[in-house]
């Protein structure tokens, strides 16, 4: 998931870093003092869950875990995920850091989008709901994520088409790995840290409000 | 729902060509004549049938070649240029290795480059009228055979250190490409470093606004 330096055209690259700044500054604006802790948290657990890798067939892939952030920070999940893709860059030359903008935006856009569509599930008073919620938002995270990979594809030169089935259909693994730990994990802060989602939801919705 | 899920399991399964995997890497040392060279993903699987283009240090095109299914690769180089090596492995993957002129092949007809062999040379020179008086006729008479002889000595020479060497880069490359639990944690440190810090500042803030 990460793309590599060299591999997209200069307008994509200079497009994804002026969007992707945009999303880190909204994001720090939402990210008071109590979300920091969990900002920090899920920075790392993205940070380790990208070392972790699933062989499938001849290849394997990795967990990217940008659901949970999401659901979690909402707009803040962009300064999080950047600080995680930053420091993979710097330690492991995963992707690089003149597609950093690009990357930031391919994994923190669809962790913002999942926010929005599933934050009133997760704090539905259903704990049923709440779980399914959880998952589908954790596996359609991913299958975004590899939308704007081929996206970003796209628009540099490649077939959308092939490029798109080739990083879904690779990923399809991951998403119902995700799905399943997104999904326990909000089943286990709602019943362990129930003010979790809620504090975060209402502060959020005050900001907009502002 | 059975039905799409097995339809899903068996789209997975569908070997998406090296989808992914994870970062790319190539290396490119001399052997004899031509340059070698591996392509492949850093979890170990090479890059079979990649086409590895070939430019010069301003982007000039010089020619291509097709890796093997090992993700191996032999380009002969005509100039004594920097090479600059480019292979596109999809989906975002690019792999690019520069060879500088200096640790280029030698190429044909351009033996005198090498200081070693001209030292050799010079060296056989001095030591051919001092032992004329005893070999005699046929080692002056064969002056000419003393070079092609020194230069298929040079060569063996070359290749035996070459043997020698290229299980040590490959081990090298391996190694590089390695992180290990230290580089995992310092990753996480620093993640709760940056976030700490920011946390403060916001405390911070917080309190004088109080």
């Amino acid at each position: 998931m990460h793309i590599v330096d060299g591999a997209l055209a200069n307008d994509v690259v200079i497009g994804g870093a002026v969007l992707a700044a945009g999303g880190i500054a909204l994001g720090l604006k939402s990210l008071t003092a109590e979300k920091m802790p969990a900002a920090g948290v899920l920075s790392a657990t993205f940070f380790v869950a990208s070392l972790i890798h699933v062989p499938i067939g001849p290849s394997s892939v990795h967990l990217i875990m940008n659901g949970l952030a999401g659901l979690v920070l909402g707009w803040a999940a962009f300064p999080a995920l950047f600080v995680g893709l930053l420091l993979q860059a710097v330690f492991f030359g995963f992707g690089g850091l003149t597609v950093l903008g690009v990357n930031t935006l391919n994994i923190a856009l669809p962790a913002v989008i999942v926010y929005y569509l599933c934050r009133r599930g997760i704090a539905s008073n259903s704990l049923t709901v709440a779980a399914i919620s959880g998952a589908i938002g954790g596996g359609l995270a991913i299958a975004l994520t590899t939308a704007f990979v081929a996206i970003a594809l796209a628009l540099s030169g490649d077939e959308f088409i092939p490029a798109a089935k080739l990083v879904f259909f690779a990923h399809i693994p991951i998403m119902i790995i995700e799905a399943l730990v997104t999904g326990a994990a909000v089943v286990l802060a709602r019943r362990v840290k129930p003010e979790l989602f809620a504090t975060f939801n209402r502060s959020a919705a005050e900001e907009v409000a502002l | 729902m059975k039905k799409l899920c097995a339809a899903l399991v068996f789209l997975a399964l569908l070997p998406a060509p090296q989808a992914l995997a994870h970062k790319v890497i190539a290396s490119v040392y001399a052997s004899g004549d031509v340059v070698e060279g591996e392509v492949g993903f850093s979890n170990g699987d090479m890059a079979s049938d990649a086409t590895v283009e070939v430019f010069d240090d301003n982007g000039n095109k010089l020619g291509e070649t097709v890796t093997d299914e090992t993700g191996a690769f032999t380009y002969k180089p005509e100039k004594a240029v920097p090479l600059v090596f480019k292979a596109n492995l999809g989906a975002g993957h690019v792999a690019q290795v520069r060879m500088s002129a200096e640790e280029l092949p030698e190429i044909g007809g351009a033996e005198a480059s090498s200081p070693a062999l001209v030292a050799a040379e010079a060296a056989a020179g001095a030591a051919e009228p001092a032992s004329s008086g005893t070999v005699g006729a046929t080692a002056q008479s064969s002056g000419v055979d003393l070079a092609a002889l020194l230069e298929a000595q040079h060569k063996m020479i070359t290749e035996a250190v070459q043997k020698q060497v290229i299980p040590l880069r490959r081990d090298i490359d391996a190694y590089k490409e390695k992180h290990d639990m230290q580089s995992i944690l310092g990753g996480i440190g620093y993640i709760f470093g940056i976030f700490g810090v920011a946390f403060y500042i916001a405390a911070r803030r917080k309190m004088t606004a109080a």
